[in-house]
């Protein structure tokens, strides 16, 4: 799989807006429409949510094409107390509903690690 | 009342206070799910309507002895149809692609050569540059004035340019007054002018066949049309105010 981008943020605030729009550029290299780079960079914001209130610091996004736009998110920094609130559940779904393959990696239970892919025409 | 209780309570009975109740508990997710898909281009107020009714829909699909929890089942549902909200919606204001592809490299080259130059380019110079008609150009470049029908017209409170649209199997007393006013507006123009509507929206010729007809050049006629539709639009506003 050819690498578009590797980013590595140490933390999640205020970088946020830096991570979804650097998101937008590679899913229009990918040649994702608009809806399905929105759809992407959505997913993106909830994997990262996901990853802080799993009580991780930042994390490492890489980008690869593999026919489409594949997307893997892997926890970095100390990893604090896990602080899950409710709508975590909702984050899931949403990633389900919105993305292809998508998939949670855990470690001892705890979640670590996300990935999902778009289809360059937009379905997933 | 937990979860399964509430859902088993009002399958079991179909009563609306415990729907309702249903409905309350869960708007949260309505609101939080409308929020993810703000910055799109439409309000999130709009979102939030076709989150709450897809929410209400599938209050009535679901079925709690299968074992999935409420919100899981009801992100996907109210995902979907806000999506499916873009999709319509934006099949009323997108350009077609062809067109929007066209501006984009237009609207590109036309500012290099601003920059190179000091001078905009003609349209038959870009018809030329990029293989297509003049005609083309103009339209391309007209396109991006495009409007969605919900937007407020400036200075008429609360009234957009959706009511602007005639209704089908209007009032006859109302369709006897539209065109009595489309009469006058008409004679306020020039025979010239006359002439150019009856081409294009008569004959509904396109602009560069308008040109012929008229001896002219097809940007004389994109702007007599321009010129033309503006003054009958300012005229009907006053005849029918």
């Amino acid at each position: 799989m050819k690498e578009y981008l590797k980013i590595e943020a140490a933390t999640f605030g205020g970088i946020m807006t830096t991570l979804r729009l650097a998101t937008g550029g590679v899913c229009s290299l990918a040649g994702l429409g608009l809806d399905a780079g929105e759809d992407c960079k959505v997913c993106l914001t909830e994997s990262l949510l996901l990853l802080c209130h799993a009580g991780y610091a930042g994390a490492r996004i890489a980008f690869y094409d593999d026919g489409g736009l594949f997307v893997h998110i892997e926890a970095t920094g100390a990893c604090g107390e896990a602080a899950p609130v409710p709508e975590d559940e909702i984050s899931a779904a949403l990633l389900e509903a919105l993305a292809g393959s998508v998939r949670m990696e855990k470690n001892g239970g705890r979640l670590c690690g996300v990935s999902f892919r778009f289809e360059s025409d937009g379905r997933n | 009342m937990e979860e399964t209780e509430l859902f088993q309570t009002y399958r079991e009975t179909g009563d609306l206070a415990v729907r309702n109740a249903i409905v309350e508990k869960y708007l949260y997710v309505a609101s939080v799910l409308a929020k993810k898909f703000v910055g799109r281009g439409v309000e999130y107020d709009d979102l939030y309507q076709v989150a709450v009714l897809a929410l209400m829909k599938g209050i009535d699909r679901f079925d709690e002895r299968k074992g999935v929890r409420f919100s899981t089942f009801i992100t996907p549902t109210i995902t979907g149809e806000i999506k499916n909200y873009f999709r319509d919606r934006s099949r009323l204001v997108h350009l077609p692609r062809k067109v929007a592809e066209l501006r984009g490299r237009v609207k590109r080259e036309s500012d290099r050569i601003v920059a190179e130059t000091g001078k905009a380019p003609a349209p038959r110079e870009l018809a030329a540059l990029f293989g297509v008609t003049e005609e083309e150009i103009v339209h391309c470049m007209e396109a991006g004035s495009v409007v969605s029908l919900d937007r407020p017209i400036d200075g008429e409170e609360g009234a957009t340019f959706y009511d602007l649209i005639a209704a089908g199997g209007s009032d006859p007393i109302e369709s006897l007054e539209t065109r009595d006013a489309v009469k006058t507006a008409l004679k306020e123009l020039s025979p010239r002018e006359r002439e150019l509507l009856g081409y294009r929206f008569g004959e509904e010729l396109s602009q560069t066949a308008t040109a012929k007809r008229m001896n002219v050049s097809q940007m004389y006629v994109s702007r007599l049309e321009r010129k033309v539709l503006a003054k009958l639009k300012e005229s009907l506003k006053g005849g029918m105010a």
